[in-house]
């Protein structure tokens, strides 16, 4: 096909075309290094006073962590029923109620089952503070200060039988608040040993920053275990049992190969597609080693055997 | 018709300005948003492989529709878009992601299949950059030229399996991009003689 005069780009739109290509990333490079300067102001060799190595970590309350944004923690969220990207919690979750809300207290092991009001929950039982380091098995992590319950104190008012060996968490799964419920086919579950239920460490949150949750980070009650990877920490909590057999838990059901029970910490033992050495903290540039048990070592250590038994570890 | 005429080349302005634009917009709604590292590098990283993807589309598409066929010199410009959608993408992984701390990298990169293939789909989309000028097509000649850029369907390939494992779950748009691709390779297979 012949191409028409009127079609040939005349020399100087030709020529002027890469000058406006080269304005044009310029225009973009502005924004960049705006933002660039403003990390880069914030990446001081306090970094690695933050994450010090395994051997030398002082106990979980005297350490100097410094908090992520309350912008970035409410806004930066896995929360799958809200729908997949990061974003979409913040946006889709306001629809969430959050009161009235009750949680039942269950199980074979339970022998004071019942329903209570959350309310009830937050009055009867001492709200404590913990800055935490929180870990995603996606390889990302922040530093978070969660308001809430030790789960300990709501089992031993449960009065736990030899049956319990095991804590079964349920969490909201209604589709007529939650615009993605069916992801999983089913309530998001997860599970912990009663020993890990009961270490101190193991809170259900109610709050961060002394803010009370927001729909996004699992209001009004979510799981907080410091120690394993960020699928564990189940939100918008609806049933607690105590049970004999170990909880199929969501991500393991979802795929085997890749997820497990106990989900600890750990930076030996890699993810099938990705290294789980490394992570990069939200908001920061560059990417910390990974401590093992997220930095807990000295409170958890204890309870697996096997350093070197992937099953703790995935 | 009412349309107006756009004479091509002026559409292909347009096109360039559209992209730069595309990519203006996804940097500032990264930095409003709560993690710029990860969302300018999911963001380019997608869009390349869209970009790739359809300009693949192009040859099948203009068999079919004459309103293709006549922006078929389109093809170009937007593979060399996708290319520097993946050139930002993996600047953004060595300086924002990694801090320039090229032992990371290493460790990161060794045995790792995910890294390795979207390498490996930016070392063969290089030099089809580079060729992608009529200068380079006399030089080797229309049919070398053309084989060389049969690459681009390798190098899509490893794009999209690398997509494929980046992501937890939602594995949807992975596998339609796939499917495309696969559709494409089929009409191909059988357009070949």
């Amino acid at each position: 096909m012949p191409v028409k005069s009127s079609e040939i780009t005349p020399e100087k739109v030709f020529k002027r075309r890469r000058t406006l290509i080269a304005a044009g990333l310029g225009v973009l490079a502005v924004p960049l290094l705006d933002k660039g300067y403003g990390l880069l102001q914030q990446k001081p060799d306090e970094v690695n006073e933050l994450f010090p190595p395994v051997s030398t970590q002082p106990g979980t309350q005297s350490q100097p962590l410094k908090p992520t944004p309350y912008e970035t923690v409410t806004g930066y969220n896995n929360y799958y029923e809200f729908g997949y990207n990061k974003d979409d919690p913040a946006k889709a979750a306001k629809t969430l109620m959050t009161s009235p809300w009750s949680v039942e207290i269950g199980g074979e092991g339970a022998n004071k089952p019942g329903f209570y009001d959350i309310e009830e929950i937050k009055g009867e039982h001492a709200i404590e503070n913990h800055v935490y380091r929180f870990r995603c098995v996606e390889a990302w992590s922040m530093v978070i200060p969660w308001n809430g319950i030790k789960l300990a104190d709501i089992i031993d008012a449960a009065q736990p039988n030899s049956k319990a060996k095991f804590v079964r968490f349920t969490t909201l799964n209604d589709a007529q608040q939650m615009p993605n419920a069916d992801w999983a086919g089913g309530p998001y579950v997860e599970g912990l040993t009663i020993e890990e239920a009961m270490n101190p460490l193991t809170l259900l949150a109610t709050g961060i920053y002394d803010q009370p949750l927001e729909q996004q980070n699992g209001a009004p009650i979510r799981l907080v275990v410091p120690w394993k990877y960020g699928f564990k920490y189940a939100k918008s909590i609806v049933k607690i049992e105590l049970v004999e057999q170990m909880p199929q838990n969501t991500w393991w059901l979802q795929n085997k190969r890749e997820y497990g029970f106990y989900a600890n910490v750990n930076p030996r033992f890699d993810h099938p597609r990705w290294t789980q050495a490394t992570e990069r903290v939200i908001g920061e540039l560059g990417r910390k080693p990974t401590l093992l048990y997220n930095g807990y070592a000295d409170e958890v250590g204890h309870m697996y055997p096997d350093l070197d038994n992937r099953l703790y570890f995935y | 018709m009412g349309v107006p005429r756009i004479p091509i080349a002026s559409r292909k302005h347009l096109l360039n300005i559209g992209l730069c634009l595309v990519l203006i917009w996804g940097m500032y709604d990264a930095i409003k948003g709560p993690d710029l590292v990860s969302d300018l590098r999911d963001f380019t990283g997608r869009y390349g492989a869209y970009l790739l993807l359809i300009s693949l589309l192009f040859t099948p598409l203009s068999q079919r529709f004459n309103w293709v066929k006549r922006h078929l010199s389109m093809r170009r410009n937007i593979g060399v878009w996708g290319f520097i959608y993946a050139t930002m993408h993996l600047l953004i992984w060595i300086t924002l992601e990694f801090y320039y701390d090229w032992q990371l990298m290493l460790d990161e990169i060794a045995g790792n299949l995910f890294i390795l293939l979207g390498i490996l789909a930016f070392i063969l989309l290089t030099p089809l950059a580079i060729t992608s000028n009529h200068r380079a097509v006399k030089y080797f000649g229309y049919r070398k030229w053309q084989l060389l850029h049969t690459l681009t369907y390798v190098a899509v390939a490893a794009v999209i399996v690398h997509h494929f494992m980046a992501q937890k779950t939602a594995m949807f748009e992975p596998l339609f991009m796939g499917l495309v691709l696969i559709l494409l390779l089929f009409w191909r297979y059988r357009h070949a003689r």
